[in-house]
């Protein structure tokens, strides 16, 4: 008895069994809430099924049959999401950036300005697009009425009316809602950049361009992945602040990937489809996603 | 000794039949409905609720609203659960409400209507609803409504228009008039798809008449090959493009409201329920009302009902509850709250306020009704629908290739 309780100590010294039993219940919350429902909506994306009643049956790949080659709105939100994700990769990034490395310089009020550009991160989603709603309002906005005080008449536009202009309306309404939190995480890379190191370049004569191009830049590779595949996941995935300002419209000219995967499982009652429209959502994020990663990944062994 | 155990024992009885009958008459019904833009339908509610409940103790009735888009997705979340509803709105008919019913997520109501007699009370062609489903009566009238157009008095008067049009073509020389005035005929939000889909059914009615208007509602009959069908949509782009206060693709309905309100538009397609939001307003001595000149004999409109789920627990006093809404003495003292009408007809219209009469009027003139798009089609054609209206709206698909977009889609239903 002595020797099994002696036997089990051993076995709990084990750093691979402490690390497991760390892990497990993680693991377990993440198959359960995340694996299972992914597994269950690919499952589902070969079914017809209305969401209502227990009436689930096999259609192989109807659904993606139709979705693919029938529907008249999934080419339209693949374009659009396409675009999106595109455009999101570029701007909060960049605009993240450049506010990070002003707020990074020891000026006055750094701390409170930091707070006001990190605010729209944490304001809901669904009040962020009711805001910038009215703002682009074509009678009352914002926008609108500094045109007309500004003399610009034949620049005011339906701004979430008119097809052309409506997704990059929402997008600049998602620029400001996002850019803080890649601004948040460059400031924390930025913090890491070795001093070590720029006090020796400073020595060796560098400007503040070669600064940033030879040692703040390779310093904050880790950090641009990150933020690069964060903006690149979150755009692929773009619903709520669409949803909040355009729904879609108008005539569908907005619709997303997401969004119309949830129209039509949650709104239309057509389980399968929206399944099958999410599964290919998931194989474009997995098909840019990965490559990404193993280039950076090898990037960063190559510079070690 | 024997004798404190058998007083412990009852009243260890005692106390168990009391947490019992405790737990038995404390029954909770919840009532899923919409969060409604006439703020009169929400206080009635909240009086209706209370008056229950104080005429039945240990009832608990506990009502959550929402806008009409979660509030569907809401039902549908719930329907694989036991935590739903006992009560649930939804409108009347084969589109949105018989997809519940077929789901079987609704009770048949053929015991309660007899116990009720709800037929004896209830109007005929509100009740009608109820009777199409397969599998007995599903569902209770809540309200019965008419669309109609709302008109700026001053505005018609500026523009030379000194009587409401009696035809189609009247109506089209008067929207022609005030645009001559300056005056944009009519305002729509082009965000909330139903809105602007309001004027399509309207024309699809006129151009098509009442027999073709239900084949093509009902798929019975290609909308490719109707000629009447791409006049309609033909039509339809002319009042978009010459009638209509823009831009309104990027404005929701309650924007245009506020439009119309503002004296910006000569005209608005709404149903009766906007003669509480013009009191709520006090302006609604500025507007007067008529009926869309389709030249048939239907009035536009329909029903909402309020459904019991199959899966209540509590369905007895779910429908006791129904029965007090119905009742004429609830009605006759929340009159004009829903709704212009009641949907039972023992209720005495006593308001001297024009637009209810015009509409108590309109509601005696037309001995039928037909419903909204989006309550006759099935949901993803119905999706489809308002995509092809609000491509003519905004001027990206031509209408005469409208209808042949809309019958591909349907062709393409499995």
């Amino acid at each position: 008895m002595p020797a099994r309780s002696g036997q089990l100590g051993r076995k709990l010294q084990d750093p691979t069994l402490q690390g497991l039993m760390l892990l497990a219940p993680a693991v377990l919350a993440y198959a359960v809430f995340a694996f299972y429902p992914m597994i269950d909506v690919i499952q589902l994306s070969f079914m017809k099924w209305n969401g209502l009643n227990a009436d689930k049956h096999w259609v192989g790949l109807d659904n993606y049959r139709y979705v693919l080659h029938d529907d008249p709105v999934f080419w339209v939100a693949l374009k659009n999401t396409l675009i999106w994700t595109f455009l999101s990769v570029i701007f909060p990034p960049l605009i993240g950036f450049g506010l990070a490395l002003g707020l990074n310089q020891n000026i006055p009020g750094r701390s409170p300005l930091r707070a006001l550009f990190y605010m729209p991160v944490i304001i809901a989603p669904i009040a962020v697009a009711t805001m910038w709603r009215w703002m682009f309002d074509p009678f009352f906005g914002l926008f609108n009425s500094l045109l007309s005080a500004a003399g610009w008449p034949n620049l005011i536009q339906d701004w979430l009316g008119d097809r052309n202009v409506a997704l990059y309306s929402v997008f600049i309404a998602y620029v400001w809602e996002v850019a803080g939190f890649s601004m948040v995480l460059f400031l924390a890379g930025l913090q890491g950049v070795s001093q070590t190191l720029v006090e020796a370049a400073r020595i060796d004569g560098a400007g503040r361009l070669q600064l940033f191009r030879y040692v703040t830049l390779p310093a904050l590779r880790p950090t641009i992945t990150i933020v690069l595949i964060l903006s690149l996941i979150n755009s692929l995935k773009a619903f709520d602040i669409v949803y909040g300002m355009t729904g879609g419209g108008p005539a569908q000219s907005t619709q997303m990937l997401a969004m119309w995967a949830y129209t039509q499982a949650m709104q239309l009652g057509d389980f399968g489809r929206g399944s099958a429209i999410s599964v290919v959502l998931l194989l474009i994020t997995v098909a840019i996603v990965i490559p990404y990663l193993r280039w950076t990944l090898k990037r960063q062994e190559a510079y070690q | 000794m024997q004798t404190s155990r058998k007083l412990r024992r009852v009243a260890l009885l005692g106390a168990i039949a009391t947490v019992v009958a405790g737990a038995a008459s404390a029954q909770e019904v919840k009532v899923w409905t919409l969060t409604f833009a006439n703020d009169s339908a929400n206080k009635a509610w909240a009086d209706i609720v209370k008056e229950f409940e104080a005429a039945n103790p240990g009832v608990t009735i506990k009502v959550e609203g929402r806008g009409t888009d979660e509030h569907k997705s809401a039902l549908r979340v719930a329907s694989g659960s036991d935590q739903g509803p006992d009560i649930y709105f939804m409108w009347g008919g084969l589109g949105l409400g018989g997809e519940f019913v077929k789901a079987g997520l609704s009770l048949p109501l053929d015991k309660y209507y007899a116990e009720y007699k709800w037929d004896d009370e209830l109007l005929s062609p509100a009740l009608s609803f109820s009777k199409q489903y397969e599998g007995g009566r599903h569902g209770v009238p809540y309200t019965f409504h008419g669309e109609a157009l709302y008109y700026n008095k001053a505005l018609f008067e500026k523009a030379g228009i000194t009587t409401a049009p009696a035809t189609y073509d009247e109506l089209v020389a008067d929207a022609e008039k005030l645009k001559a005035a300056g005056i944009p005929a009519i305002t729509f939000g082009g965000t909330v798809n139903w809105h602007v889909m309001r004027l399509m059914d309207m024309i699809l009615e006129t151009k098509c008449g009442v027999d073709k208007h239900d084949r093509l509602m009902s798929m019975k009959v290609s909308w490719a090959e109707e000629a009447c069908a791409t006049a309609s949509f033909e039509e339809f782009h002319k009042w978009t493009s010459n009638y209509t206060l823009k831009p309104f693709m990027g404005i929701d309905q309650a924007q245009s409201f506020n439009l119309f309100l503002g004296n910006r538009a000569a005209m608005m397609l709404e149903g009766d329920w906007l003669v509480g939001q013009l009191k709520g307003e006090n302006r609604t001595a500025d507007f007067g009302l008529f009926p869309f000149p389709t030249g048939t004999d239907r009035l536009y409109g329909f029903a909402e009902y309020n459904y019991i789920s199959s899966k209540s627990k509590v369905p007895d006093i779910a429908a006791k509850f129904l029965n007090y809404l119905e009742s004429t003495d609830v009605q006759q003292k929340h009159l004009g709250d829903f709704g212009s009408i009641s949907v039972n007809k023992n209720v005495k219209y006593t308001s001297t306020e024009p637009l209810d009469q015009k509409w108590i009027e309109i509601f005696g003139k037309f001995p039928s009704t037909f419903v909204n798009g989006d309550q006759a089609f099935p949901l993803d054609v119905t999706t489809e629908y308002f995509r092809v209206i609000n491509e003519v709206a905004s001027d990206n698909l031509d209408p005469k290739a409208a209808a042949a977009e809309l019958q591909k889609f349907i062709g393409n239903r499995s």
